[in-house]
C-alpha cells in the first residue's frame, strides 16, 4: 500500500504538499495518532527517525519529521506545527524513538517548541542562561552580548505533560543526584576529538551515566545559511564534518541540483564518486590512527597518518585543498582532474595493499586491543534504530543501512561493493566495520579510475540560481553515517531554511546507552570506535 | 579441564599476537622516516601543487595594468565580506564615463578560499596563487590591497 | 698502582688513606660522603637527560619520524638540556584548596625513593654506592616509597582526575611488586646470597640467564613485564593516561615538582632495567664464551661499567620498544594480567628454580 493511502485512511484530512517533495502535513494530535501508527506498523513499520527539523514559518512554529523504514527502505515526511508564539507546545516522539529526545531539545533549543512529555527539556547547543531562540525569523540578533561568565549547569531539567484536565503542566526531572560522583570531562580533552563535553557520574571506575553537553564551536551555519546565496552556501559544508568535506558537499549540491533540475554529467558524477570514496578512506584511516591513540598506542596512530598524508596530496593536486578542498559546485565540479590523478591513486591503492596488513598486526590481532574491544560498549539492532545511529555504529549491529546501497546516488548504483555488517554490535564491530570499509572503498574507486569518461566537468548554470518553492531533501553516505540536507526553499535566490542531518549527533546520544556499566578507560574507547566529529554535530 | 586448555591457549596466542606486534613495529624502526623538514626542505622536496589556493592575487601584465573593471562580482559573491572595492567614475578620451578601479581590499585573515569570487570574475583579473607563507605579528598586515 | 679495570676497589681505598693522611677520618668521611653524594645527583640527571633523548629518538624511529633534529645540531642533542632549562624557569603554582604539606612533599618522596634505589645499582666491581649483604631486599623496600608518593599526589591535588590516576597506580603497584619479589626471590635461590656485589661476582663463570636456563629465563621475562609496570609505562602507564586522565597523579603539578616526577619516571626505568641486568646478564661481567680464549681476552679489556650500562640500555631499549608498540591495558586487564597470569607463573618458575637448584641442574 502506498504510504500516502495509509495516512489518508488514518486521517482523511492530511494535507499533502503540491510543490517540491511530498510532505505530509498534520494537526499536532493526528500528528501523533499517524507517527504511532506508522511505528508500529506490521509490515512496514517507519522505525528509523532520520530527522526532526525544526521550522519558522513566521505564521506558525513547526518540525518536519523524516521517517524511514528499515524494512523497506520506504521514506516519508511528515509535518506538524502550532501557531501560538508564545507558549508552543508539540506532542514529543520521543517513547517512539530514542533519538528524538536530543533531536528535540535540539529544537526546543533553536525554536523554543516545548514538547511535551520528554523528559529533558534543557537546551543543548547554547548556553542555559541563553534568551530568546536564535533559529526564529524575528529573534534579536543583539539580544545575547558577549558573556564571560561562567556557565553553571543546572543539575535538573523540567518536563512537561498534559494534565487530565487540559492543562499543560510541568516538574523537574534530575540528571545527576546530589550525592553522585561526577567527573567532567572536556572540552579541552585530549580524546574527545574536539570540544565535546561530557559529565559523566562514576561508580569507582565504573560508568553510571553520561551526560553530553555541545554547543563549544557552535556557528549557526544553518542561520548563516538563511542570508547567502545558493552557491555561497556551499562554502560551509566542508566546515561541517571535516573528514567528510566532499561528501557533505556532494549532498548540498545534488539537493540544489534536483531542486534547479540540473543535470550534471556523467563525467562529473564519476568525479564524485572516486572523491567520495577517497574522502571515506581517508576519515577512515584518521579513524584507526585515533582510536589507536586514544587507547594508548602512539605508534600506529603514525602509520595511519602516513598513508594519510597520500590522499591528501592526492587532493591537494586536483582541488587545491587538502582538508578543505571547494570542490563540488552546483552543476559539478570545481576544475578537471589533474593530470597524474589517475596515475597517483592507482599507486596509493597498491601501497595502502601492501600496508594493510601491518595494521591489523600491530593492533587487530593484538591481544590488548581485542581483550579491550570484543564485547564492551554493545550496542543492540533495536537500539541503534532506535538511536537513528546510522554509519559503521549502526551497520556493527547489523543494520544495513548504507545510503549508497538503499538510496542510490551518483554512480553507486553501476559499481558492484558489500555493505559490510557486523552482528556483535561491540566496540570491535564498529572498528571492523571501518577497516573493511576501506578495502571496499579502493574496490569503487579500482572500478572507476579507468573508466572515467571524456566530457565536461562543470554544466553551465544561470548565473543566479533560485530553486522553486517547496521542501527539498537529499541525503548522501558520508564517512560516518548519513548525512541529510533539508532545504525548504520559498522561491528566491536564498534558502529559506537549509537544515543538515548531523551525523554525529545521534552518535554523541548513543554514549551514554553503549557506555553505562563500563569503565572509564572504555568510554575513551567507545567514543573512538563510534568514531564522531564534532564540528558536525554543532554546526 | 577445558577451562585449564583456554586457559593456557588464551596465554599462548596472546603472546603470539603481542610478538607480532613488536615484529610489525621492528619492521617500521628499520625502514626510512617520512618526516618532512620544513623549511629546510623548501626548495628541495616541498611541492606545493599549483592548484593550492594560499592568496589572491590580482594579474598584472608587465605595463602594470590589471584587467579588472571594478564591477563589484566577487565583492558580491564572498560569503565573508573579506573584498571591498573602491571605484569612481572617469571620464575616458572619447568623453564615455567609465567605473575605473580604485582601491582593491582584500583582508587575507577572513579570506576562506572558497573560490566564489575567481569564479564570478567575468575576465579572470583575479586568481590564488600558492604563496602560503602568511603568518604576520599584526592583524592589520593581513589587510592587503591588490591593485598596483 | 695499577688501575684495574674490574676492581675500583683498590683506588678507593687509596684515595681514602691518602685523606685520613692529611685530614682526621671523620673529616675524610664527611668529605667523601659529600663528594659521592654529588656524584649521584650529577649522576642521575645527566642519565635522565641521557635517557629522554635517548626515548624521544627511539620513539621517533618507531612511528616513522626522525625525532629532535634542531636544536644543537642536527642530532637534536641540546633539545633536552633545553627542556630541563625551561623546565627549571616554570612558576611552581599554588593550588587552591588543595592539602599543600602534601601536595609540595609527594614529589620528593617519588624522587627520593628513585635516588635510593639508584644508589644500589652496582656500576662497577667495588663501584657501588651502597654496600650491604641484604642489598636486593633493600631495593625492594626503598623502591616501594614512590608509591607512597604517587598517591599522596593525587590525593592533595584535590583533582578527580588526579584521584583516579593515583588510585590505578596504587592498585597496580601493589600487585606488581608481588611478581617482582618473587622473581628477585628465584634469582636469590639461585645465587644464594642476597648481596648485590655477590650476585654479580657469582655470574663470573656465566650469566644467570644462561646458567639458570628455563626458570631464569621465564623469570626475566616476568621480571621485565612486571617492572615496566613499576615504572608506570606503556602499555602499563594508565596511572597517567593521558587520553584518559590528561596526566593521572601529576596533572596538578607543574614546574621543578612536575620535573621530579618525569625525571624519577626515566630513572626508574634505568633501575628497572640496571637490576634485570645485575640480577640476570651478569651485571658488569664481561661476556664470556667458553672455549674462545681470543674472544675472551677481548671482552675483558672492555670496562666493567662500559658493560653495565651498554646491557642496561639494551634492556631499556627492549622496554621503550614494548611501550611504542602495544596499546595500554584497562584496569581489570591489568589487575587480571597480574593475578591470573603473572602471579602463578612466577610462583611455579620460584617452585622450579629451587627444584633445579635442589639437583644441580643449574650451571
Amino acid at each position: 500500500m502506498e504510504l500516502k493511502d495509509k495516512i489518508k485512511a488514518i486521517i482523511p484530512q492530511a494535507v499533502f504538499s503540491e510543490t517540491g517533495e511530498l510532505v505530509v502535513t498534520l494537526l499536532p494530535d493526528d500528528f501523533r495518532r499517524v507517527a504511532e501508527t506508522l511505528r508500529h506498523d506490521k509490515e512496514e513499520p517507519m522505525d528509523y527517525l532520520r530527522d526532526i527539523v525544526g521550522m519558522d514559518w513566521g505564521d506558525a512554529l513547526g518540525a518536519l519529521y523524516y521517517l524511514e523504514s528499515t524494512v523497506t527502505y520506504r521514506r516519508i515526511t511528515l509535518k506538524t506545527s502550532t501557531a501560538d508564539r508564545e507558549q508552543p507546545f508539540l506532542p514529543s516522539v520521543c517513547d517512539l524513538w530514542k533519538t528524538a529526545e536530543i533531536k528535540e531539545r535540539e529544537v526546543y533549543d533553536f525554536f523554543g517548541i516545548r514538547f511535551l512529555n520528554n523528559p529533558d527539556m534543557r537546551r543543548i547547543y547554547l548556553r542555559e542562561d541563553w534568551k530568546g531562540y536564535p533559529l526564529r525569523k524575528d529573534y534579536d540578533m543583539d539580544s545575547n552580548p558577549l558573556d564571560l561568565d561562567n556557565e553553571v549547569n543546572s543539575d535538573t531539567t523540567e518536563e512537561y505533560y498534559l494534565n487530565s484536565d487540559g492543562t499543560i503542566k510541568g516538574h523537574e526531572n534530575t540528571v545527576f543526584d546530589r550525592d553522585a560522583f561526577v567527573v567532567n570531562i572536556g572540552p579541552q580533552h585530549p580524546s574527545t576529538h574536539g570540544v565535546l563535553r561530557m559529565r559523566v557520574s562514576l561508580q569507582g571506575e565504573t560508568i553510571c551515566k553520561v551526560d553530553p553537553i555541545l554547543g563549544y564551536i557552535h556557528r549557526g551555519i544553518e542561520k548563516l545559511n538563511e542570508g547567502l546565496t545558493y552557491p555561497q552556501t556551499l562554502a560551509f559544508t566542508d566546515r561541517l564534518d571535516y573528514l567528510s568535506a566532499h561528501q557533505n558537499r556532494h549532498a548540498l549540491c545534488m539537493c540544489i541540483e534536483k531542486a534547479a533540475g540540473i543535470e550534471i554529467s556523467e563525467r562529473a558524477q564519476y568525479i564524485r564518486t572516486i572523491m567520495d570514496e577517497l574522502q571515506r578512506i581517508d576519515s577512515h584511516l584518521l579513524f584507526y590512527s585515533c582510536l589507536v591513540m586514544d587507547m594508548g598506542g602512539l605508534t600506529p596512530f603514525f602509520y595511519g597518518f602516513r598513508e594519510r598524508e597520500m590522499i591528501l596530496d592526492i587532493f591537494e593536486g586536483t582541488t587545491g585543498g587538502r582538508l578543505i578542498q571547494n570542490y563540488n559546485m552546483i552543476g559539478g565540479v570545481q576544475a578537471d582532474l589533474h593530470p597524474d590523478f589517475q596515475k597517483k591513486v592507482k599507486a596509493f591503492i597498491k601501497h595502502l595493499r601492501s600496508v594493510i596488513k601491518d595494521y591489523h598486526d600491530i593492533f587487530t590481532g593484538n591481544v590488548i586491543a581485542t581483550t579491550r574491544l570484543k564485547g564492551v560498549g554493545v550496542l543492540s539492532r533495536e537500539d541503534v534504530i532506535s538511536l537513528g545511529a546510522t554509519g559503521g555504529t549502526g551497520r556493527a549491529s547489523g543494520w544495513a543501512n548504507d545510503v549508497r546501497k538503499h538510496h542510490p546516488y551518483a554512480l553507486y548504483d553501476k559499481v558492484d561493493f558489500r555493505e559490510i555488517t557486523y552482528t556483535e554490535g561491540d566496540s570491535f564491530a564498529r572498528y571492523m566495520v571501518r577497516m573493511d570499509e576501506i578495502m571496499e572503498s579502493c574496490k569503487i574507486i579500482e572500478q572507476l579510475i579507468d573508466n572515467i569518461p571524456e566530457g565536461e566537468y562543470r554544466v553551465k548554470t544561470k548565473a543566479i540560481i533560485k530553486l522553486p518553492e517547496g521542501v527539498f531533501s537529499s541525503s548522501v553516505e558520508t564517512s560516518r553515517g548519513e548525512f541529510c540536507v533539508v532545504l525548504e526553499s520559498h522561491g528566491d535566490k536564498y534558502p529559506y531554511r537549509l537544515h543538515y542531518r548531523s551525523t554525529g549527533l545521534p552518535l554523541v546520544h548513543a554514549m551514554d546507552t553503549a557506555c553505562r556499566g563500563t569503565k572509564i578507560a572504555d568510554l575513551i574507547a567507545i567514543g573512538g570506535t563510534l568514531d564522531f566529529v564534532i564540528p558536525d554535530i554543532d554546526r | 579441564m577445558s577451562s585449564f586448555k583456554e586457559y593456557i591457549s588464551g596465554y599462548a596466542n596472546g603472546l603470539k599476537s603481542l610478538l607480532i606486534g613488536m615484529r610489525t613495529s621492528m619492521k617500521v624502526f628499520c625502514q626510512k622516516k617520512v618526516t618532512e623538514q620544513y623549511p629546510e626542505n623548501r626548495h628541495t622536496t616541498l611541492h606545493i601543487p599549483e592548484r593550492h589556493r594560499a592568496m589572491l592575487v590580482m594579474l598584472h601584465d608587465e605595463n602594470g595594468n590589471n584587467r579588472c573593471i571594478a564591477c563589484g562580482l566577487c565583492q558580491m559573491a564572498c560569503p565573508n565580506g573579506t573584498i571591498h572595492i573602491v571605484s569612481e567614475m572617469r571620464e575616458t578620451e572619447d568623453g564615455k564615463k567609465k567605473k575605473v578601479l580604485v582601491k582593491y581590499e582584500y583582508n587575507l585573515g577572513s579570506c576562506m578560499f572558497c573560490e566564489l569570487c575567481v569564479n564570478a570574475c567575468p575576465h579572470d583579473a583575479i586568481r590564488f596563487s600558492n604563496d602560503f607563507e602568511n603568518a604576520v605579528f599584526q592583524k592589520e598586515k593581513l589587510l592587503l590591497t591588490l591593485n598596483k | 698502582m695499577t688501575l684495574d679495570y674490574y676492581n675500583l676497589e683498590p683506588l678507593l681505598m687509596y684515595i681514602h688513606t691518602s685523606l685520613c693522611g692529611v685530614m682526621p677520618e671523620w673529616l675524610a668521611l664527611t668529605l667523601e660522603g659529600v663528594v659521592v653524594g654529588v656524584i649521584i645527583l650529577l649522576l642521575y640527571v645527566i642519565l635522565a637527560i641521557v635517557m629522554i633523548y635517548m626515548e624521544r629518538k627511539v620513539c621517533a624511529a618507531f612511528q616513522c619520524r626522525i625525532g629532535p633534529n634542531r636544536v644543537g645540531g642536527k642530532g637534536g642533542l641540546l633539545q633536552v638540556p633545553a627542556d630541563v632549562l625551561k623546565m627549571l624557569t616554570k612558576e611552581i603554582i599554588k593550588l587552591k584548596n588543595a592539602d599543600n604539606f602534601l601536595y609540595n612533599l609527594a614529589p620528593f618522596l617519588v624522587i627520593l625513593a628513585s635516588v635510593l634505589t639508584f644508589s644500589c645499582l652496582p656500576w662497577n666491581k667495588g663501584g657501588e654506592i651502597l654496600h650491604m649483604n641484604i642489598g636486593i631486599f633493600f631495593i625492594l623496600a626503598v623502591s616501594s616509597i614512590g608509591i607512597l608518593g604517587i598517591l599522596l599526589a593525587g590525593w592533595s591535588s584535590n583533582s578527580k582526575y588526579s584521584l583516579i590516576g593515583a588510585m590505578r597506580s596504587g592498585a597496580m603497584i601493589i600487585s606488581y611488586e608481588l611478581s617482582i619479589g618473587i622473581c628477585v626471590l628465584t634469582m636469590v635461590v639461585m645465587s644464594g646470597t642476597m648481596d648485590i656485589q655477590m650476585i654479580v661476582s657469582n655470574q663470573a663463570n656465566g650469566w644467570n640467564i644462561f646458567k639458570g636456563h628455563i626458570p631464569a629465563i621465564a623469570a626475566f621475562i616476568i621480571y621485565l613485564i612486571a617492572g615496566n609496570a613499576e615504572a608506570n609505562r606503556g602499555p602499563f602507564d594508565l596511572a597517567e593516561a593521558e587520553q584518559e586522565l590528561t596526566a593521572g597523579y601529576h596533572t596538578e603539578y607543574s614546574g621543578l615538582h612536575f620535573g621530579f616526577f618525569y625525571l624519577a619516571e626515566y630513572l626508574n626505568l634505568f633501575i628497572t632495567a640496571g637490576i634485570a641486568t645485575t640480577l640476570f646478564l651478569g651485571g658488569w661481567m664481561p661476556l664470556h664464551i667458553a672455549g674462545l680464549e681470543g674472544f675472551n681476552a677481548v671482552m675483558d679489556y672492555i670496562p666493567g661499567v662500559v658493560w653495565f650500562l651498554g646491557k642496561t640500555f639494551f634492556i631499556v631499549f627492549l622496554l621503550m620498544w614494548i611501550r611504542w608498540t602495544f596499546p595500554r591495558l584497562r584496569i581489570d586487564q591489568v589487575l587480571t594480567l597480574e593475578w591470573k597470569y603473572l602471579m602463578p607463573t612466577s610462583l611455579v618458575v620460584l617452585l622450579l628454580m629451587t627444584v633445579c637448584k635442589i639437583y644441580g641442574l643449574t650451571f
